[in-house]
């Protein structure tokens, strides 16, 4: 660069250092534009959709249909059912989750030989990808050659094999027994984190107001971990009822449909029914209930207790 | 001041240009760039996939590239189950590809969206199209266009479990009653034993149809199997509510309760495991059985007959087909003739364990083996073995499957009688029937 010419860098440097905001708007915009074009596209599309006639193996056939894909869904007995099965899903799964999570982040916050690969094996499952854990459970499960089966025969409680994958009355609670087998560990590692917070010195106090240990733990521990238990279980609840993995691996929604959940439902209109319009009315569906959830739960759980969330 | 603000949106401005460049840079989907002179890349998509097979195809790719140094091949390989999918959504968002897997399921949804290119013309000036078995021509056509050229075809057979009959005293079954009976005498749950390794989940339609198409055997339209030749569906007579009500049959008394949720996978491991005796499948399932199990057990028969003593055998079977859209047509035939050489087809058939589409392949000595040995028995009584056309030409076909496993869970389920489902399925047909020419 010759000597005398006012370099660019320095000029633009100059404008910027008088400007911070502009400076600071063209810092945001690469993150802006990819969240515009990756985020907000897909859901604004996914709206429009939902009021389309939009069917993969006839794209020369997009029309507008207004509410027909809403009416349908609601009068689609496949629909309600899964929206049944949601609940259960999301409650059942969530609950138990959390119990037992929260009884093994207590146990390993206690010092004992081996801890360390006791925390290990606990936080395993959270490594794996739903999908595989599906397939996992599902060969397990398998009531011909499935290691659950073999286990209860000889163990001489039951005595003949269970369908459990098979049969309408036992499906969704073995697809709930395995994302909560895969739960546990998000729980288990959130919880112990916070109980790794408490002061000590809380517990030495209690102990000399003479606290047993019932006492140290409603009194103190779960109060003082409260924050983190709303955040998890509301982030929690969340994913699962978002997450169709598990279900998809494990049963694909079957028998005849009985174990679908509202997003495995909208999978298998995308994945087998190539109905775009169909899948994003469910998904919008979703959406709302999500929001109504969200209000609901920070409603109840008095929100200013979260801190900064 | 003036100059100044100028300055930062010409900044702005640029940073925003090229930050979109570098977005469109990875939204271009690595055009082929070709040109006189130049490397051309073809980009081909497979949709059958398995990892065995993957890794053969890219052996013969780079013997196809070694032999043309100026082509370069890009072979994509989705998980089997969602390969299709992906391929729609390439084809929907018409992303570059030359070379694509289209499948008697998904030939016509292809072609219904315009997306492949008619090879008729190709054809003429290639000279092994000569020696190519006529079924192997006609899975890949419709409405007289050549859509892809086959890389292998399916046909089911019978593998048996022999060690089983013979201590049951009982023949290999040769039609659907025989088969039925024999796998509710084979069936001991106290054993873990059962007759028939049942398919309730994905790919579920495969045996009702077949049931069905069978006990209808006099009057169905041979250019459009899944109707009769008065134009109404096979699922609206009395015979079919008599296939349907064996194959409930088959479920109940002579099959894994479990086995309403089979696939593929399920079903082969069942047999291999020694808890089915008797398997309807393609030769793909042919290693999984010779490297799991004592070959001796094995014994395989022709597929069940119907009550006229005949059968239907519909040959499947995927191929090599070129996108309509495609830049390097001639090029991707290049490479698609070369995959389906006698040499290199008949070796791809062997390691995929399919059914080569030359008629020299028949005389190989790995398909004159006991397992394939069938298959070709199968193939010399054309008129006890009526082969019959694939019916391809229903955008519904890919569908199909979906709809017939869900609806027949729940018929084995007891939620649905057999009339009710029979009744959906013939407004299925119909309906497409109906919407096909309008």
């Amino acid at each position: 660069m010759k000597e005398g010419q006012p370099s660019v860098v320095r000029r633009m440097q100059s404008g910027f250092r008088s400007s911070p905001r502009g400076f600071i708007f063209l810092s945001l915009l690469p993150a802006l534009v990819l969240v515009l074009v990756f985020t907000y596209y897909p859901f604004l599309r996914g709206i429009v959709m939902a009021f389309q006639n939009y069917q993969l193996f006839d794209l020369t056939n997009v029309h507008f249909i207004g509410l027909d894909n809403f009416k349908t869904m609601f009068h689609d007995t496949k629909f309600q059912h899964a929206a049944t099965n949601s609940v259960y899903w999301v409650f059942i799964s969530l609950i138990l989750q959390f119990s037992i999570g929260l009884t093994v982040a207590l146990l390993m916050n206690k010092r004992f030989r081996g801890r360390g690969i006791f925390q290990g094996f606990v936080f395993y499952p959270w490594a794996l990808s739903g999908f595989l854990i599906g397939l996992i459970w599902k060969w397990m499960f398998n009531s011909q050659i499935g290691v659950i089966n073999d286990l209860l025969l000889h163990l001489g409680l039951i005595h003949e094999r269970i369908g459990f994958l098979s049969d309408p009355s036992w499906a969704m609670t073995s697809v709930i027994v395995a994302n909560v087998w895969y739960g546990i560990a998000f729980f288990a590692i959130m919880l112990l984190a916070a109980l790794q917070s408490v002061p000590s010195e809380l517990y030495e106090a209690g102990s000399m107001d003479g606290a047993n240990g019932a006492r140290k733990l409603f009194n103190i521990t779960l109060p003082y971990i409260m924050p983190t238990v709303i955040t998890t279980t509301l982030l929690r609840a969340i994913w699962i009822f978002n997450d169709p993995s598990i279900i998809y691996g494990l049963t694909n929604g079957g028998p005849a449909g009985s174990t679908h959940i509202l997003s495995s439902l909208m999978l298998d209109k995308i994945m087998y029914g190539g109905d775009y319009g169909a899948a994003s009315a469910i998904g919008i569906v979703m959406i709302g209930i999500l929001l109504l959830y969200t209000i609901f739960y920070l409603t109840v759980t008095r929100s200013e207790k979260l801190g900064d969330f | 001041m003036v100059a100044k603000r100028n300055n930062k949106m010409l900044f702005g401005a640029t940073a925003g240009i090229l930050f979109l460049g570098v977005l469109a840079g990875c939204g271009d989907n690595g055009g082929s760039s070709g040109g006189s002179g130049g490397k051309v890349t073809l980009r081909m998509i497979e949709s059958l996939t398995s990892p065995a097979r993957t890794t053969v195809l890219n052996e013969m790719i780079s013997k196809f590239e070694a032999a043309n140094p100026n082509i370069k091949v890009e072979l994509i390989s989705p998980p089997f189950d969602q390969a299709d999918n992906k391929i729609k959504t390439i084809l929907g968002a018409k992303q570059t590809l030359d070379v694509l897997e289209v499948r008697d399921l998904t030939v016509s949804e292809f072609s219904n969206n315009g997306y492949l290119e008619p090879l008729n013309d190709y054809v003429k000036n290639w000279p092994d199209y000569a020696t190519e078995v006529d079924v192997a021509k006609s899975v890949a056509t419709l409405n007289d266009k050549l859509y892809f050229i086959t890389n292998g075809m399916y046909q089911r057979q019978m593998f048996y479990r022999k060690d089983w009959f013979q201590e049951k005293g009982i023949p290999a079954p040769t039609n659907y009653q025989e088969m039925v009976d024999a796998a509710i005498k084979l069936t001991d749950p106290s054993k873990n034993r059962y007759g028939f390794s049942f398919r309730g989940g994905a790919g579920a339609n495969g045996v009702p149809d077949t049931i069905i198409m069978n006990y209808n055997f006099d009057n169905i339209d041979h250019d459009d199997s899944t109707f009769l030749k008065d134009g109404k569906t096979m699922y609206s007579t009395p015979e079919a509510k008599q296939a349907l009500e064996l194959y409930v049959k088959l479920y109940k008394e002579g099959s894994p309760k479990d086995s309403i949720n089979w696939g593929y996978q399920e079903q082969v491991q069942a047999f291999t495991s020694g808890v089915t005796g008797i398997l309807l499948q393609d030769p793909d399932a042919i290693p999984a059985l010779m490297e799991k199990m004592d070959v001796n057990t094995i014994g395989t028969a022709p597929m069940p007959k119907g009550p006229s003593g005949k059968a239907f055998t519909a040959t499947g079977g995927g191929g090599w087909g070129i996108t309509s859209y495609s830049k390097h047509k001639d090029e991707a035939f290049k490479l698609i003739a070369f995959l389906s050489s006698p040499e290199q087809n008949t070796y791809f058939a062997k390691k995929t364990a399919l059914i080569p589409i030359h008629k020299s392949a028949s005389e190989d000595p790995f398909f004159q083996t006991d397992m394939y040995k069938t298959l070709l028995l199968m193939a010399s009584k054309p008129d006890e073995f009526v082969n019959l056309k694939a019916n391809t030409k229903y955008p519904g076909t890919s569908q199909w499957g979906q709809v017939a496993m869900e609806s027949g869970q729940s018929l084995l389920l007891g939620n649905v009688s057999v009339d009710d489902t029979l009744k959906k399925w013939d407004q299925f047909w119909a309906d497409q029937r109906a919407n096909l020419n309008k």
